[in-house]
């Protein structure tokens, strides 16, 4: 119980620590790439820290606590995913918990800035739920085939398999998915060219246009850990996970500065872009990943 | 305690109710709530008897057979508890209306006679009380009257007697073949009868029950029953009334066919269950994004109806101990939160006079806390959300389908919940949240005796979300019954070899952290509340009143999918009607009364024989 408490809270605070490290590298690799000095990589904690003490302002109830919400919802997915051997909650249901579970932090988040009553955090949930419709898609055939393939729930069980055999990145049925997963990944992670849901310039930063103080302080540590659960989420599937945090970070560094490099490349997609790109080539090729994994 | 009582109480309290109207309103209302409570007491005593019993009142020399088993007691209750919150609900939502003592009356008795057909032991009174149960749910549909609610009702009676007929022949050949309509003498002679006339029954009964459940692609009936339906009717409709398809199914599945024989239907790799299984797929799916561009809440909810149904079918029809559990509670699960839902659909309407109209409510959250409460935990029951019902029960399922090794048929099932989502959220959004208009700046919220069901469901919800195994001990019951192998049920889920799933351990995680997230922001900063025109536009102003933010809330995807989600089978049906009408009208101008015409026909006529047997000479 109490090694089980532990785990839990070490867990908690490795994703928030590379969470937040990754927020604070992508600003300072954009300002590189753009020729510009950047900010340290620890701005992201020091704001943090000072919107705690900042006034804020609130629409009432449920706008404070579905961010809450959000915020736990998020951070009991982290307890699903392996963290090198960690994992706190391994035996209460596997890949299909962790399905739902994510879907508690956007729903958490879209419910709270729908109480702010501004049409632009309006137009921007709009856009967040056509847009993970969309991805998801392609996602649920990747990871269907992925269950199907070990044939188990348990990502603790698919994980292990793949330390005594090797990525599953390297095996014939599921490379299809582990591309298809990689085309997919930004509109995940919600970077370029899918920022269409936050797209500062348009819709002043949609679903957050309304929150102040601790409130946005919240939101970005939400955003942290999102961060960190969509990468993570992808290195133990295709990437054979780890044995140990500090392997499993580095693996995660290097899915994150592709991402990146995406990210500073591309401009925006309008969302019927982003959904019509989604829907093709990950589509096809999560699909024929699904096809062969049922045939062989 | 004896069925007939059962039976007696629920039909004799029908047409009391109705005499009672006619000397005293609150008198009437009183006794149908009794009624409805003295229901739901009597049928909890039956739990766990197994009675069968013979009456003595034969009809063409059939007997008359009441029977009592788990998989009945299981509907039976849902009926039952859903009747008393709906005519509870109905003391003040039909306050106003006209004909209360003929509504009562029919909504009793509509309660009494799908008590019936899950209580009859025979199939001559579940033809009966089948019967009557469509019919007094034709004169509920159009009830209110005009020409959208006949409409509607027409279209729901037309289907529902295909169905029937359908169930009768099927009857008829089972008494000439077997000379028997008692279902456990059945069960047992069935057992030697050929496989293709095994299928033959089994597709005639299907029609009927897929009929009733609103499967594709005989869906088209339910959106409309439910957009003219009373509020409190349709939560009736589509929790229970609904499902008595599903009882049919279960009845004639593994009652009285039995697993052996399901097993043994194959053709190839073509098995009747797998069909059974691709029509749920189907009807989730298009359910799900048909659901997502209706723009009337009760529509939404009857479209929700239509999709929920396919993952009940796709746990039922891969009959294992796994499927079976699932698809078992997600029957019990969608009957609580739709009816919830449908509450709240009606507690809207109810104070905003009328309106179901998404693109025009808003904001509501302020005004009317409870039933946001409620519509919020339907909501997250509807999607499946952790630590609500709907979760426990989709987890078995999608466990079953991908333990099977269908992962098409799981992925669908998956999309179907992104769409419920969506839908899910437009629902919320658009009544509650957004920015409330100034003409119901004065709304309050609906009574107690209105809320009271809300919050007796909203409990449920949760209540069985986080502690699954109470629902879980008595569906394992069902199943046993059913000659299915026992589940390994813990009070936070399921202990089986083949998967865990322990819902209590998500509940802490998720208290605990919510609780130390609280806390630590309560602490820290101050905050100031704003109302809603004090919001950021980046230096536009943004005009009072002038703005719905609700409008084409999810335009962008609407004009992507619209061309291809046009509701084929439902203009198909509309066409085969209206042609039928005009055939119809045709062959009436023949009648046209004037004696001359009718001479004329006869001298044609034998002239066409003279004709005919000068030619031929085949007489």
């Amino acid at each position: 119980m109490v090694v089980t408490i532990l785990e839990i809270i070490l867990t908690i605070f490795l994703a928030g620590i590379i969470g937040l490290f990754f927020l604070g590298l992508s600003r300072k690799v954009m300002a590189r790439m753009h020729w510009r000095y950047g900010p340290p990589i620890t701005q992201p904690l020091i704001d943090i820290i000072k919107l705690f003490n900042q006034t804020n302002i609130s629409h009432g109830v449920l706008f404070n606590f579905g961010i809450i919400f959000s915020l736990a919802g998020s951070i009991v997915v982290l307890l699903f995913i392996p963290l090198g051997k960690i994992c706190p909650l391994s035996s209460s249901g596997g890949l299909l918990v962790i399905l739902y579970l994510m879907l508690i932090g956007p729903l958490g988040l879209a419910l709270s800035a729908g109480e702010a009553s501004n049409p632009n955090a309006s137009i921007g949930i709009s856009r967040k739920f056509l847009l993970a419709m969309s991805y998801e898609i392609p996602l649920l055939l990747i990871l269907l085939t992925v269950m199907t393939h070990y044939k188990t729930i348990s990502i603790v069980e698919i994980v292990n398999t793949q330390l005594q055999t090797g990525w599953s990145f390297k095996y014939l049925p599921l490379i299809f998915s582990g591309i298809a997963y990689i085309l997919i990944l930004p509109a995940i992670l919600g970077v370029r060219p899918f920022e269409m849901v936050q797209a500062p310039q348009e819709i002043s930063s949609g679903p957050l246009a309304e929150y102040s103080g601790k409130y946005l302080a919240l939101v970005t540590i939400q955003h942290a850990f999102n961060v960190f659960i969509g990468i993570s989420l992808f290195t133990n599937l295709f990437l054979g996970g780890a044995e140990n945090p500090g392997y499993l970070f580095l693996k995660m560094l290097g899915v994150f500065i592709i991402i990146l490099l995406v990210n500073a490349v591309f401009p925006r997609f309008r969302i019927e872009q982003a959904i019509g790109y989604l829907w093709k080539l990950p589509t096809l090729l999560a699909f024929i990943g699904l096809i062969v994994v049922l045939v062989t | 305690m004896n069925l007939e009582i059962l039976l007696g109480i629920a039909f004799g309290g029908a047409f009391l109710t109705y005499l009672l109207g006619k000397i005293s309103s609150k008198l009437r209302n009183g006794f149908a709530v009794l009624n409805a409570l003295a229901l739901v007491v009597v049928t909890t005593f039956f739990y766990g008897h197994n009675i069968e019993k013979l009456i003595q009142f034969s009809f063409l020399d059939l007997p008359f057979i009441l029977r009592m088993n788990m998989v009945s007691w299981f509907f039976a209750i849902t009926i039952v508890g859903i009747g008393l919150l709906s005519i509870l609900y109905s003391l003040k939502y039909m306050e106003n209306e006209k004909n209360l003592n003929y509504y009562y009356f029919t909504i009793l008795f509509i309660n009494a006679s799908m008590l019936g057909t899950v209580i009859c032991g025979d199939l001559v009174s579940f033809f009966i009380f089948w019967e009557i149960m469509s019919w007094s749910t034709y004169l509920l549909i159009s009830y209110k009257g005009g020409d959208k609610a006949l409409f509607a009702g027409m279209k729901y009676i037309i289907m529902a007697i295909i169905g029937s007929m359908a169930m009768l022949l099927g009857i008829i050949s089972l008494y000439v073949s077997f000379g028997t309509l008692e279902i456990s003498s059945l069960a047992i002679q069935i057992q030697s009868a050929s496989q293709n006339y095994i299928l033959f029954i089994l597709i005639m009964f299907s029609i009927a029950f897929i009929i009733i459940n609103a499967f594709w692609p005989f869906h088209s009936w339910l959106p409309d029953a439910h957009a003219e339906a009373v509020t409190p009717f349709s939560s009736i409709l589509s929790a229970v009334l609904v499902r008595k398809g599903m009882y049919g199914l279960y009845l004639f599945m593994y009652m009285i066919l039995g697993l052996n024989i399901l097993n043994k239907l194959k053709f190839g790799f073509i098995s009747f269950n797998g069909i059974l299984c691709w029509i749920g797929a189907i009807t989730i799916i298009f359910a799900a994004l048909t659901a997502l561009l209706q723009n009337d809440t009760k529509r939404i909810l009857a479209w929700s109806t239509v999709g929920q149904g396919g993952y009940m079918i796709l746990g039922v029809a891969f009959a294992t101990t796994f499927g079976m559990a699932g698809g078992t509670f997600h029957i019990l699960n969608h009957c609580i939160y739709i009816a919830l839902l449908f509450f709240v659909a009606g507690a809207i309407e109810y104070r905003t006079g009328g309106v179901r109209d998404l693109n025009s409510l808003g904001g509501l959250i302020k005004k009317m806390p409870i039933t946001f409460t409620g519509g919020i935990i339907g909501i997250c029951g509807l999607i499946g959300l952790p630590l609500t019902n709907g979760f426990v029960s989709k987890w078995l399922i999608y466990k079953t389908l991908i333990i099977e090794n269908h992962p098409f048929l799981a992925f669908f099932a998956f999309l179907g919940t992104w769409g419920t989502i969506l839908y899910g959220y437009k629902f919320i959004h658009n009544i509650f949240l957004g920015q409330l208009p100034g003409k119901y700046k004065d709304i309050k919220e609906v009574p107690f005796s209105m809320q009271l069901p809300i919050i007796i469901l909203s409990i449920m919800v949760i209540l069985f979300g986080i502690l699954p195994g109470i629902p879980l001990k008595m569906i394992n019951v069902v199943d046993t019954y059913l000659g299915f192998k026992s589940l390994n049920i813990t009070l936070g889920g399921i202990a089986s070899e083949s998967g865990i799933l322990n819902t209590i351990n998500i509940f802490m995680a998720i208290t605990v952290i919510f609780i130390i997230i609280w806390v630590i922001t309560k602490k820290s900063g101050k905050t100031v509340k704003v109302d809603q025109y004090d919001t950021y536009a980046a230096g536009a102003a943004i005009p009072e009143d002038k703005y719905q933010y609700t409008v084409n809330f999810y335009n962008p995807f609407y004009r992507m999918v619209k061309p291809y989600l046009k509701d084929f089978i439902d203009e198909f049906y509309i066409r085969v009607a209206l042609s039928i009408k005009n055939l119809a009208n045709g062959i009436r101008q023949i009648y046209t009364g004037d004696v001359g015409y009718y001479v004329m026909y006869i001298i044609l006529f034998l002239a066409l024989l003279i004709f005919v047997q000068l030619n031929w000479k085949p007489w």
